[in-house]
């Protein structure tokens, strides 16, 4: 594995009985990166990190994670040992103290940061003698996230952070992470099907659907690459078979034909001209079509 | 920190537990007056067959204060709270939700997160094995009688190896399923199945777990029921085996 990928998959596999979670996931998260994983409700997000953690064994394929094998005890503790984790419920002990759960988390890990212990504890006001099962959803995903930054990781694994969340305190959460990563060296991979928080934090993205990585790559490239040119006829829109690379859609409505690619507009172009369409619009395409397209073209 | 976490789970279940075997104890011991004026009666109770049998002979064996522990105590109460306390110390800890998964993200293995589950509920076990016992010997004097210190830590010790195939029992399921009542329910089932079956059918009553934790050899021969007490520890041993190679299998 070259030593910029912090997380590489191969053709991992995850059957549950006769329903397959993950059927050959393709996935490479590079050092440094915050890296969204999108996908629907089932897709196989929370799945792969339970891989990439060691709570769960693949059926087939690999998992490696800073190098290491996932599905391995003795380098699983390993990579445990370099990530932070929260999990979609944000598990924690509900018979704790915030301070008892602090202490108790602290106790693993030699690197853990006391100095962003104490910012986080002020910036969140978690009050330290209130028991994790009397806190509200936002207080105990805020506890959940210093629990995960403090530890002095490389990498931080995150599903669904701001699930449940209110908007404030999911804009609050996602500022704390921005301004985390941002004065630490670290990779952030994070599962989501909220578009706008992965637009909002994210450099990279795989689309992930029915266990099987349909998009990935730099997010600024995917708005690049993804556009939709429309084109208006004089009668009604020819039907055009395309040649083109990249082509997602395509769809006539009358004199408008919309065509939606994954490869620039410059092949679609060139192919319409023939046909003399009145006008051409090239247009960019948000993350959340491209999610929407992707993920309706694989259905 | 692994073994503060389990203490903190744990704790209301042994405490509890160990406060009302100590009651228990106390109890019993206590009580010697009360039945020292109502054993005369006991001869006027004219009841047949195998509970007329076995009334006698614990009006018999109640006659000498040594007989009256052993078959008011560490033959009845302490065997069957003892039981019912390592069966709720086995259950719970390593897939109740909702905290497996933050434990799992830990840099800890499975191996060593059973490994001090296992020995939490062990020592908490031991504990409970022995304190209340103690206080038998500590207790006695009070009702003008002596009892030996270590007649009573043999009889704990006894019932200690024998509550542990319950607990490794319980600790076992607890591998299986993911809520508590199953494990409890089933291990519970188990205990009174066995005792029944060792009431009922006479042969395996002289091999019976109830009679290891009774330690009914050694209250009428001075001998230690060392088969007994081996095949209980084997028994725990498998089990705990088997329950860490669940755990260790397992997908969360």
């Amino acid at each position: 594995m070259p030593e910029s990928l912090v997380i590489e998959t191969a053709d991992l596999r995850k059957h549950f009985g006769q329903v397959e979670g993950l059927r050959g996931l393709d996935l490479q998260v590079p050092a440094g990166s915050i890296h969204g994983f999108l996908g629907r409700n089932g897709a196989g997000k929370t799945t792969t990190l339970k891989i990439l953690l060691g709570m769960m064994r693949p059926t087939g394929g690999s998992a490696q994670v800073f190098g290491m094998a996932a599905d391995r005890p003795d380098s699983s503790v390993e990579i445990r040992r370099r990530t932070g984790f929260v999990s979609e419920d944000k598990d924690l002990y509900e018979y704790m103290t915030v301070e008892q759960m602090i202490r108790f988390t602290a106790a693993f890990y030699p690197r853990w940061r006391s100095d962003l212990e104490q910012r986080y504890r002020r910036s969140f006001d978690l009050p330290p003698d209130r028991e994790v099962k009397a806190l509200s959803r936002g207080m105990r995903t805020k506890l959940a996230l210093l629990l995960a930054l403090c530890r002095g990781a490389e990498l931080l694994i995150l599903d669904e952070p701001t699930s449940g969340l209110d908007p404030a305190a999911t804009e609050e959460v996602l500022q704390a992470l921005v301004a985390h990563v941002a004065s630490e060296e670290m990779t952030v991979f994070f599962s989501s099907h909220q578009i706008a928080e992965v637009e909002q934090i994210a450099d990279r993205v795989t689309i992930i659907d029915h266990g099987q990585a349909v998009i990935t790559g730099a997010l600024e490239d995917l708005r690049q690459k993804y556009r939709r040119v429309q084109l208006v006829f004089d009668g009604d829109a020819p039907q055009i078979v395309f040649h083109a690379a990249g082509i997602v859609r395509v769809e006539r409505n009358g004199r408008t034909l919309t065509v939606v690619s994954s490869a620039g507009s410059e092949g679609i172009i060139e192919e319409t001209g023939a046909f003399n369409p009145v006008s051409v619009d090239v247009l960019p395409v948000t993350l959340k079509e491209i999610f929407l397209e992707t993920v309706l073209e694989e259905n | 920190m692994l073994w503060y976490k389990c203490w903190l789970e744990t704790r209301w279940r042994f405490l509890i537990g160990l406060a009302v075997l100590a009651c228990s104890a106390a109890g019993v011991v206590l009580f010697w007056p009360k039945l020292m004026e109502l054993l005369p009666l006991a001869s006027s109770i004219d009841v047949g067959g195998e509970i007329g049998r076995r009334i006698k002979e614990s009006v018999e064996v109640s006659r000498e204060y040594r007989g009256y522990i052993w078959s008011q105590w560490f033959g009845e109460k302490a065997t069957e709270l003892g039981t019912l306390a390592a069966v709720v110390l086995g259950v719970g800890g390593l897939l109740s939700r909702p905290s497996a998964l933050f434990t799992l993200s830990l840099p800890i293995s499975r191996n060593r997160l059973f490994a001090t589950r296992a020995a939490a509920g062990i020592a908490e076990l031991l504990v409970l094995s022995l304190v209340p016992s103690l206080f038998i010997p500590l207790l006695s004097p009070a009702v003008g009688k002596s009892y030996g210190i270590g007649d009573a830590m043999v009889h704990s010790v006894c019932l200690f190896i024998g509550a542990g195939v319950f607990f490794s029992l319980a600790l076992l399921l607890s591998t299986v399923f993911t809520d508590l009542w199953r494990p409890l329910l089933i291990a519970l089932l188990a205990a009174v199945a066995l005792g029944l079956s060792e009431q009922l059918v006479r042969d395996l009553h002289g091999y019976g777990l109830f009679r290891v934790m009774r330690a009914e050899a050694y209250f009428r021969k001075g001998e230690l029921p060392w088969q007994g007490l081996l095949a209980c520890a084997a028994a725990s041993a498998a089990m705990l085996y088997g329950a860490a190679i669940n755990l260790a299998r397992r997908d969360f």
